[in-house]
């Protein structure tokens, strides 16, 4: 390469012709691809919004996926008579109440099969309960609506003194987080307590089986007390596959506020 | 030293050539070029756009109008790349039903060029997300994932170079750190490569073997941690690296405006952007190209 460009430098000295098909030679020899400069940038970010038409044929290849997805998601699995919510009935709703207690009753044979032990109770938080239910027949959407999120059930084994952390936390955040029935907690008016997990007074020395989701094991709504269990149980479930089997599994669902809160 | 003069000799000579008459066109003739980067990410299953009375993104996002923008773009520059940064998967009943087979087969009708794998892939598992990939004619790069020891091993490349109109661009992908993220069960052997490592393992080959003259990274690390500054994020990485061009992002749902201007860590500018998630915005970039027979040091003109 230094050879060419000694000879080339020498040739321009010369003629100009003769210099000039050299140097397009040794440019062509000397470069395997043209360098390319960078020479400007723009960028924007355009928004996607009704103005754009839809292409017909990008709608003609969902359509039959979103059929399928619609007659699934539509059909009727169970029913209510009447509307289900998660409003705050003392420390407890009607939503949160059926939700715990279809969650223990799901998840329990699944336990019960990997450790030989049911579970004590299910506690989750008011704030994943993403809709309610209406009055009527009540469908696979509804149960997608109720719970978007992939929360996988988890089983969490608990010192007494971390239900105490769990109890403190219900009397300090005062939510409708939803407990199953296996549950009786009163509450007084000095913010003392008295609790009873499964008709039985709750002793500080034992331990106990919570059902509660991944998230809310992971710290999910500062629910800590979750985060260093003595035993981790995975379920391997999903929560709203949970509901959704159980959906199936009954014909109308019945809920109601009873006395796993009690405020005095 | 008599290298750059003989150039600046060979100039004036080209120039008394063309007035002299003795025209060639290859090389009197500067040649633009042009290519424009489009690109989305964490659009989650979102195949419809989302319902009028949405909260947070009314009337907006949706597979078809995507498609229509983005096929108006090609119809402008023939040479246009679409790339994505991960988390095709998860977020609305379509993957529930389907597993992403409806996300990929759209992608690929929308010539999807390159992918990269975000946490959420990994939602039915490494093995569900093999299962998907036949409906894929578009390809997956992850540099920091080792998949030698799963399903995916030979699937997923590190990076993939294209030539656009004579320009060669290296589009190499970048995961997030996936214990602590997703379950050990879902993303099983998948290994965990240090990013800033293989960024500077990937930019050296890509620049000095490939001999590409743009280089993009497809990352799924998230934009930057506020309460985390240190945790590795796009903009960190665009700092400690070099010959990067353009970092395109996801994970955090970060709706940028317009892209970020970085310096990499030899002072030289790149462009970090992200477009938030669900495809309801469109990311776009215009390169532009001039061929540089003489090596000036002309700069390079950013306007975002």
């Amino acid at each position: 390469m230094f050879l060419y460009n000694l000879l080339a430098f020498e040739l321009i000295k010369n003629t100009m012709k003769i210099s000039h098909i050299i140097c397009c030679f040794l440019l062509l020899v000397s470069c395997k691809k043209t360098e390319q400069q960078l020479t400007k940038i723009t960028a924007k970010n355009i928004a996607i919004d009704s103005i754009i038409v839809p292409s017909t044929k990008i709608n003609q290849l969902i359509a039959p996926y979103k059929e399928q997805l619609t007659s699934d998601m539509q059909e009727k699995l169970t029913f209510t008579p009447v509307k289900l919510t998660k409003q705050n009935i003392s420390m407890q709703s009607t939503l949160g109440n059926l939700l715990a207690d279809l969650s223990i009753e799901m998840a329990n044979p699944i336990f019960k099969e990997k450790t030989k032990t049911t579970i004590d109770f299910s506690m989750f938080n008011n704030g994943g309960i993403r809709a309610t239910i209406p009055a009527g027949n009540i469908s696979k959407e509804h149960a997608f609506k109720l719970m978007p999120f992939d929360n996988e059930f988890v089983v969490v084994t608990l010192s007494g003194d971390k239900i105490e952390e769990l109890v403190s936390y219900l009397i300090k955040n005062k939510a409708a987080h939803p407990l199953s029935k296996n549950i009786a907690l009163t509450i007084k008016k000095d913010k003392t307590y008295t609790l009873k997990i499964n008709g039985k007074n709750f002793s500080k020395d034992k331990t106990y089986t919570v059902l509660t989701t991944d998230y809310l094991q992971g710290g999910g709504d500062k629910m800590n007390f979750f985060k260093e269990p003595l035993k981790l149980t995975i379920l391997d479930y999903k929560m709203r596959d949970a509901i959704i089997d159980y959906f199936k599994k009954v014909d109308s669902l019945q809920t109601d506020i009873d006395n796993r809160v009690t405020i005095k | 030293m008599k290298r750059r003069d003989f150039i600046k000799s060979t100039s004036a000579v080209s120039t008394l050539a063309l007035v002299g008459g003795l025209t060639i066109p290859s090389f009197t003739t500067k040649k633009q070029r042009h290519i424009t980067i489009l690109h989305t990410n964490d659009t989650h299953s979102h195949i419809e756009p989302f319902k009028a009375n949405d909260n947070r993104f009314p009337n907006r996002g949706g597979v078809a109008r995507r498609a229509t923008l983005i096929s108006k773009i090609r119809q402008e520059n023939k040479n246009t790349l679409l790339l994505d940064a991960g988390d095709i998967f998860q977020g609305t009943p379509y993957f529930n039903y389907f597993g992403g087979e409806l996300e990929f087969k759209l992608m690929s009708t929308l010539q999807y060029d390159v992918a990269t794998i975000g946490n959420h892939d990994f939602d039915n598992s490494i093995d569900g997300l093999y299962k998907q990939l036949p409906n894929a004619k578009f390809d997956f790069v992850s540099a920091n994932y080792d998949f030698k020891n799963t399903v995916l091993d030979t699937h997923i490349k590190p990076y993939k170079v294209i030539v656009k109109d004579g320009i060669k661009i290296g589009v190499f992908g970048l995961g997030i750190e996936l214990e602590g993220l997703v379950g050990k069960k879902m993303y099983k052997e998948t290994g965990y490569l240090d990013p800033i490592e293989i960024t500077q393992e990937i930019t050296q080959k890509l620049k000095n073997e490939e001999e590409c003259d743009l280089i993009i990274c497809l990352s799924h690390l998230g934009y930057y941690y506020k309460n985390n500054p240190n945790k590795i994020s796009d903009l960190n990485l665009a700092k400690v690296t070099k010959d990067i061009d353009l970092i395109i992002g996801g994970h955090t749902h970060t709706f940028l405006p317009k892209p970020t201007i970085v310096k990499n860590n030899e002072g030289k500018n790149l462009l970090v952007n992200q477009v938030g998630a669900y495809g309801v915005n469109l990311g776009r970039i215009d390169f532009y190209f001039d061929e540089n027979n003489h090596k000036t040091a002309k700069g390079t003109t950013i306007l975002v």
